[in-house]
């Protein structure tokens, strides 16, 4: 579902994103994790169609997102850390908007749009315009609005930020069902304990490298540490760091 | 089709947030809304009885009435398109690439080709309108004077409507070519050169030519196209505001066939550029937004710039320039200094901030510059006085936009960072005083040495050139009070983007104040002022003059700073 091959991705002199391989099939939800300024940021901007790589490829659902942009996001769904929404329109009237930009059918909006809105308790919200929200509730809305056309790869970047622990599972719940159902989900996150428990496969990036990808298993293996997902990643991090150290320049 | 589908649900979400904002402020304040309606009936009154004065005046002189009117429009339209083109540069920039719904949309299955469009409406309509706000007066005095008939007007606004598409085009085109070429760094050396290289264009060609008093007794006319001649450029037959003035004066003359003809050039180029415009840069546009994300530096890849770089990280751990220029400061706090040197950087570094008011102090400047080429005509004590109040009431207008679009939002910007200053032991009541001594001391640098020149221009004696100072002095501080003050009363913690902060309730409502604060303070320091008549003015009349001025500065300065720092000594964070 997301291919990506050869992606390089580079900022003036400054080197984001380094030859980074990768495929995430279909129905598999996939972490992303890694320290600050690693790349994860530029290669889900890039995934998401909103920066052109230096080089490399990046399909979603067999299409290029360069070359077939429309294609590609018809089939995709993004929520970023601090999402845009519309401050004076309503979440009802947003779900209804971003529905209607997916071509999706009013009966299609409604149906969905109730039962999400249900799911995520957003009822009481409903007829208050967007501005008036709390951060949780606001990223609630926008994680609604994105699952509302049933997409079938799905890209967050921190999405359990603002959320209280009752959403944080609903959406883990949610995201974990539509895996299952055939929806890829790709998540960045700084929070270990998310992609320890959602993920099927976890990627980690390092200045601008995938340094390592795996079940949690295979991880465990590939830094030869056991115990809690934090030493691997810390493990694997340090390790890469070492190298480009004492790589000849 | 489907673009279309999408244009019009993205006009149909923008309408409805729009009249959901002004029916906010309708339930906001209907005391506030009053303000408004006045402010805005009452500048269109005001500024349509000084043009059509002026226009009548100029008229009057015979045989060449007709050709200064006709010339003046010319230059106001050729002025306007500038300013249009100028605006619509700065405002696509921010709409095109710092707009969080621009990227909200990329992501959508909607076409780069349908944002541009959209985007490009939006930046036209918000980059045009008070233009021709201001402008409107001025064709309605127009019409009156020349007794022109009611199609006439519908004409000159369908022909606006059409002029403004043209400068909305190529500054948009402008600043998508400047973002995929440019980062900041190249942006401001390359637009420091280009108006240093404009200023000195402009002072050669406007450099004053000698005449002698024979040839202004003798030879008015000779003298009076030499004057012209100046101004020809308006009359180029390729600018876009030749065709616009050459189809309004037409139409004003009845000569309906030669005005249909220069809108129709008009219209052809609208129509050509429109249509690349909305065919073709999606494309470009995308580009431009993918490099605004992920540039380096342009120079990234030359050799000297690396270096310099690497010797820059030299000195990451040691004090910038700013601090040590604060630190040389005597009494200034730590914590202060560090609340004013992070203003400052802050400043600095947002290039579209001080590109606009370098602009307007930089077009009064030359203006003042420029007035010793009259201290001939100005040999009448009046003339001096009453430039010397224009240039008063200039500078403190200049001024009170300046307070407007930069101090009034200072608060809000700490947005949702309010709590690292908040939260500081320094407090927020002092961090409010701390942000308006740094903005008074900053604009009164401006004013007080543009104040200084202008009496030096008109050779003013030292006690007037110290009247005037005080005045501008007093002003300065009266002026950034009511921004400071107001911008804690009415924050906006949710925008980022000071130019929306600007136009909310508080913003336009510290406008209005401050144009009716200049206002009734030059009538009060006119009214008081020694040398106003030829006469001399009764000490009870100058005595009543000055005290009505202090306690109109007072109270505007004061007030909102009081009720602001009561407001924030209150606030939760």
């Amino acid at each position: 579902m997301i291919e990506i091959e050869n992606l390089v991705k580079n900022f003036g002199d400054v080197l984001a994103v380094n030859g980074v391989n990768l495929s995430v099939p279909k129905g598999e939800f996939f972490a992303i994790l890694g320290p600050n300024a690693a790349g994860k940021t530029t290669t889900i901007k890039i995934v998401v169609g909103l920066m052109k790589p230096t080089s490399g490829t990046v399909r979603v659902a067999g299409f290029d997102v360069q070359t077939h942009p429309l294609e590609a996001r018809r089939r995709l769904a993004y929520v970023p850390d601090f999402p845009f929404l519309y401050d004076k329109l309503t979440p009802w009237e947003f779900l209804r908007f971003t529905g209607q930009l997916f071509r999706m059918t009013e009966s299609h909006i409604q149906t969905a749009g109730r039962e999400l809105v249900s799911r995520f308790n957003l009822e009481s919200y409903l007829s208050k315009p967007i501005e008036a929200l709390s951060h949780g509730t606001r990223q609630r809305v926008a994680i609604v609005s994105a699952l509302l056309h049933n997409p079938e790869v799905f890209v967050l970047d921190e999405p359990m930020v603002g959320l209280d622990p009752h959403h944080a599972r609903i959406v883990k719940d949610i995201l974990r069902e539509r895996a299952n159902e055939g929806m890829t989900v790709f998540v960045s996150t700084h929070q270990l304990s998310v992609a320890e428990e959602m993920a099927d496969r976890i990627g980690i990036m390092h200045q601008g490298k995938l340094v390592a990808v795996g079940t949690r298993e295979q991880l465990h293996r590939q830094s030869g540490v056991s115990g809690a997902l934090e030493k691997v990643f810390l493990s694997l991090t340090a390790e890469e760091q070492i190298l480009s150290r004492n790589s000849p320049i | 089709m489907i673009m279309k589908h999408h244009l019009a649900m993205l006009m149909r979400v923008s309408l409805l947030q729009t009249w959901r904002r002004l029916a906010s402020i309708r339930e906001q304040s209907q005391l506030f809304l009053t303000v408004i309606m006045l402010f805005i009936v009452g500048y269109l009154a005001l500024s349509f009885w000084l043009f059509y004065r002026g226009l009548h005046f100029i008229s009057a002189f015979p045989g060449l009435g007709t050709l200064l009117t006709e010339r003046l429009l010319y230059l106001l339209f050729a002025f306007l398109f500038v300013l249009l083109l100028f605006s619509n540069i700065v405002i696509s920039h921010t709409n095109f690439f710092r707009n969080r719904e621009t990227t909200f949309l990329l992501t959508l299955p909607v076409s780069r080709l349908t944002i541009f469009r959209w985007k490009l409406l939006e930046s036209t309509l918000l980059a045009s309108w008070a233009f021709l706000f201001l402008i409107a007066p001025l064709l309605a005095a127009y019409g009156l004077t020349n007794h022109l008939p009611w199609h006439f007007y519908i004409a000159t606004v369908l022909l606006i409507a059409l002029f403004i598409i043209l400068p909305a085009i190529f500054g948009s085109f402008l600043s998508v070519s400047l973002a995929r070429f440019m980062d900041r760094r190249s942006f401001q050396i390359t637009f420091v050169v280009l108006a240093v290289c404009g200023l000195y264009a402009a002072n050669r060609w406007f450099r004053p030519e000698a005449i002698s008093d024979e040839m202004l007794e003798t030879r008015v006319l000779a003298v009076l196209d030499r004057l012209l001649l100046k101004t020809r450029f308006a009359q180029f037959p390729i600018l876009p505001s030749y065709w616009l003035s050459a189809s309004v004066l037409n139409w004003a003359e009845g000569a309906i066939s030669a005005s249909i003809f220069f809108a129709a050039i008009l219209l052809s180029h609208v129509l050509f550029f429109g249509y690349l415009a909305t065919t073709q840069m999606g494309g470009l546009f995308f580009d431009a937004a993918s490099r605004v994300q992920s540039r380096g530096s342009v120079f990234g890849g030359w050799g000297w710039f690396k270096a310099f770089q690497k010797r820059k990280q030299k000195f990451a751990f040691d004090t910038g320039f700013v601090e040590i220029m604060f630190s040389l400061v005597p009494g200034l706090s730590s914590d202060r200094r560090a609340l004013l040197t992070k203003d400052v950087r802050i400043f600095w570094r947002d290039t579209t901030q001080w590109g606009q008011s370098l602009v307007l102090f930089g077009l009064l400047g030359a203006y003042i510059i420029n007035l010793r080429h009259f201290s001939q005509q100005l040999t009448n004590p009046f003339w001096v006085n009453l430039v010397a109040y224009l240039n008063l009431g200039a500078c403190s207008l200049n001024l009170a936009t300046l307070t407007t679009r930069f101090v009034f939002p200072q608060f809000s910007l700490e947005g949702k960072r309010i709590w690292i200053v908040g939260l500081a032991p320094l407090g927020l009541r002092r961090i409010i005083l701390a942000k308006y001594v740094l903005t008074c001391t900053a604009s009164l640098i401006l004013t007080l040495l543009l104040m200084l020149v202008s009496c030096r221009m008109l050779k003013m004696e030292s006690g007037q050139t110290a009247y005037f100072a005080c005045a501008i002095s007093v002003m300065t501080m009266a002026l950034n009070g009511l921004a400071t003050g107001l911008g804690v009363l009415y924050p906006n913690f949710r925008e980022e983007n000071p130019s929306k902060i600007v136009s909310g309730f508080g913003g336009t409502f510290c406008l209005i104040l401050s144009f009716v604060y200049i206002l009734g303070s030059i009538i009060f320091l006119a009214f008081g002022a020694p040398w106003s008549n030829a006469t001399a003015v009764p000490w009870v009349q100058a005595a009543s003059g000055w005290f009505g001025f202090a306690v109109l500065s007072f109270a505007t300065g004061w007030a909102p700073m009081k009720l602001g720092l009561r407001k924030a000594k209150a606030m939760e964070i």
